[in-house]
């Protein structure tokens, strides 16, 4: 059956407008990663219109194209100038820029190159192996799962963002209510509309999420004069020829490095809302904390590149776990690839791999087909890269303006979404400004209608609101979220709080008692070793405690 | 009043906000069908947000008031803040603009004319700049529009002025 749908999707994948398109994809996404100011949601963003008039594998295929580049562009940045060009590769530039500094840039480049392919290439098996799996544990998933799930994916997203959870949480509630905006779903009732019949639609997500993220980080590039008139980078004009060989040499004896931030970076994207950005900074830490020579980090060593470029490239793979087996989106990127699949008419649920077993599985082709494009088209947009840092910044962010404008008109050929990207682009700007992180706001836009959907379906099955808490999946959600909602706090206060010393066995022995009711084997004995550890981290916790 | 910081004035507008959206909300139609009222969950949203609003409000006033940052000069006028915001005015109003000639102008024309005066008022009016600018504006947006146009076929908007189609 797996082999069949693989066949199939070989079919859909091999053809040679998809693998141009996908080329064209991985070149504008290693571009994009490249340059600083714009971020990969940004390039995934901005590719979706074109995808439209495409069918579903193919125009999905060219999104994961887009993806796999952005991942893998923003080494060339961090190692040739020291400014990392997405924040997923803020790690990268503590080794990578070092090593280019002392004369071999074409090394660390192709460590880093290596590396992300490597990732890339773990995470598309674990992607493979696990989403069908994680996919049979959702079918287990009532209404009122479904509707913590969310709740649960919106407070860690908050919880993740930024240091003020407060602002993190009124985001996340912000887009829910955006999507209230229009006819409601289940009955097809007026709501906020304040008698403007265009309002009766509801806001398009697409046009939202493009004025939301693209418009207002095109507006936050441009907002200093002097900065907007300058050369996107300064130092980029030497020549690297990346040193391939050498780097194979280097990552074959550092191969458990690239193994341990691969999975790093897999589970790391399963947890909705922590990115690339937390992925690479935890690879290294890692890295470093597992070397012999520790000392030796951040003066250009080669496991500090490779930690970072093979866990940032395997966040995806794990994103697209959760996001294809759940139909939840892991974060800002495959949110939009969720947007792109409701585009056509898929609704992404624990069933789509089954249902849908042939998109599917060109999504988990494509992931793999893209990580080999990318290993080949990086050397060709080094060149190009190095001739577009000469650009300034505000060429580029009016002519993606005006490319926002035709390619928002285009999803619906409505005019009312390009007011829409105007709107959401000053909103998405101002709250920026006011520190609110705009990544809660966007999946409260994208799940607004699945938490709302679900808890209608509950309510049909029964008003009782107990099932919330005594459905163990449901419970289990709702205690991870409350944890999570904690989580900042307990992180601030780490070391100066006593509490704080008993949240790890705090949370350890909450989450057991959900899965001893889950029934079966597996989870009782997974319930039971929770319990365990929580015992144990309460143990230190005391003879801490005693010692102080 | 001293004690008002900026955060503090974003919380009383999200309250308030909160509060227009609460008594939008007694206009939504309650149907005889439906065990969830359409009406329900967009409160329950309301209140978390103004909940939420409340805890931050706190916060903000706890805080004391705000701290100039050092990096930026302060802003003491009205001028002063034109002037710091003056790209990103500008984008926003002539991108207004934009959508508001897209009848007249439609999606070809217009687009040029945005990205030209754009780049334009973001880089200068310099005679090297007009020339550079324009055919920026023209290539980008042209190659943009024939793609969408003649690659994709979407029908984006013709206008009054110029019409390929006609």
């Amino acid at each position: 059956m797996i082999i069949e749908n693989v066949m199939l999707a070989f079919g859909e994948i091999l053809t040679l407008k998809t693998l141009l398109l996908m080329m064209t994809g991985v070149a504008a996404g290693l571009l994009a990663g490249a340059i600083p100011g714009f971020t990969i949601a940004m390039a995934v963003v901005l590719t979706l219109p074109f995808t439209f008039n495409m069918p579903p594998s193919q125009g999905l295929a060219t999104m994961v194209s887009v993806l796999v580049g952005g991942l893998s562009g923003g080494l060339m940045a961090g190692i040739l100038t020291g400014i990392p060009g997405t924040p997923s590769s803020v790690a990268t530039t503590f080794d990578g820029f070092p090593m280019a500094r002392k004369g071999r840039p074409g090394l660390a480049l192709g460590l880093g190159v290596w590396s992300s392919f490597f990732g890339g290439i773990i995470s598309a098996i674990l992607l493979m192996t696990f989403a069908p799996q994680l996919a049979r544990i959702g079918l287990e998933f009532n209404p009122w799962d479904y509707f913590m799930l969310v709740m649960f994916a919106l407070t860690i997203t908050a919880s993740l963002a930024g240091a003020n959870m407060i602002k993190g949480l009124i985001a996340g509630a912000l887009g829910l209510l955006v999507r209230t905006i229009g006819e409601d779903e289940a009955i097809g009732m007026a709501r906020f509309n304040f008698g403007n019949d265009a309002l009766l639609q509801g806001f398009n997500f697409i046009a939202v999420l493009i004025g939301l993220f693209a418009f207002s980080q095109l507006l936050s590039d441009v907002r200093d004069p002097k900065l907007a008139r300058k050369s996107l980078m300064e130092r980029t004009s030497m020549q690297v020829r990346i040193e391939h060989l050498q780097a194979l040499r280097e990552i074959a004896k550092r191969w458990t490095n690239v193994i341990r931030s691969a999975f790093i970076g897999t589970f790391t994207g399963i947890l909705p809302g922590a990115g690339g950005s937390v992925a690479n900074i935890l690879a290294y830490d890692q890295a470093k904390k597992a070397s012999k020579n520790p000392e030796e980090f951040g003066t250009g060593t080669p496991d500090g590149i490779i930690a970072p470029e093979s866990s940032n490239n395997a966040v995806e793979g794990g994103a697209l776990i959760t996001m294809m087996a759940l139909g939840i989106p892991g974060d800002v990127t495959t949110a939009v690839m969720l947007g792109a699949l409701l585009i056509h008419d898929v609704v992404p649920s624990p069933s789509f791999i089954s249902d849908e077993p042939v998109l599917a599985y060109s999504i988990f082709l494509a992931f793999f087909l893209a990580t080999f494009m990318m290993l080949f088209l990086q050397s060709f947009m080094l060149r190009v890269f190095i001739l577009v840092t000469r650009v300034r910044m505000y060429v580029l962010a009016g002519v993606i303006l005006g490319f926002c404008g035709i390619g928002v008109f285009a999803i619906n050929n409505v005019e009312f979404d390009l007011w829409t990207l105007l709107w959401f682009g000053i909103i998405g700007f101002v709250m920026r400004q006011l520190g609110f992180p705009l990544a809660p706001m966007i999946l409260g836009v994208v799940l607004g209608n699945i938490a709302e959907l679900n808890l209608s379906r509950a309510m049909a099955i029964t008003t009782d609101l107990s099932p919330f808490v005594t459905r163990p999946w449901s419970l289990f959600f709702l205690i991870i979220a409350v944890f999570s909602a904690f989580f900042p706090y307990y992180q601030e206060q780490r070391g100066k709080k006593t509490w704080t010393r008993y949240y790890p066995a705090a949370l350890a022995a909450c989450a057991a008692p959900p899965l001893f009711m889950m029934g079966g084997l597996v989870r009782p004995v997974l319930a039971a070793a929770l319990l365990s550890l929580a015992a144990y981290l309460l143990y230190q916790a005391l003879q801490k405690r005693s010692a102080a | 009043m001293g004690r008002i910081n900026r955060d503090a004035i974003v919380a009383i507008v999200l309250l308030l906000f909160s509060g227009v959206f609460f008594w939008a909300s007694f206009d939504i139609r309650q149907p005889d069908y439906g065990t969830l009222s359409p009406a329900a969950w967009p409160r329950v949203i309301i209140a978390v947000l103004a909940l939420l609003s409340l805890v931050y409000l706190a916060q903000s006033i706890r805080r004391g008031p705000d701290k100039a940052p050092a990096e930026e000069p302060p802003v003491r006028s009205v001028g002063d803040w034109f002037r710091k915001w003056r790209n990103v005015l500008w984008c926003f109003v002539l991108f207004f603009f934009y959508l508001a000639s897209l009848p007249v102008l439609g999606m070809l024309l217009g687009g040029i004319a945005f990205v030209f005066l754009l780049l334009n008022v973001l880089g200068g009016w310099s005679a090297r700049n007009l020339a550079l600018h324009a055919a920026v504006a023209v290539i980008s947006i042209g190659a943009m529009w024939s793609l969408f146009t003649f690659g994709l076929g979407v029908i984006l908007p013709t206008g009054i002025i110029f019409n390929p189609f006609r």
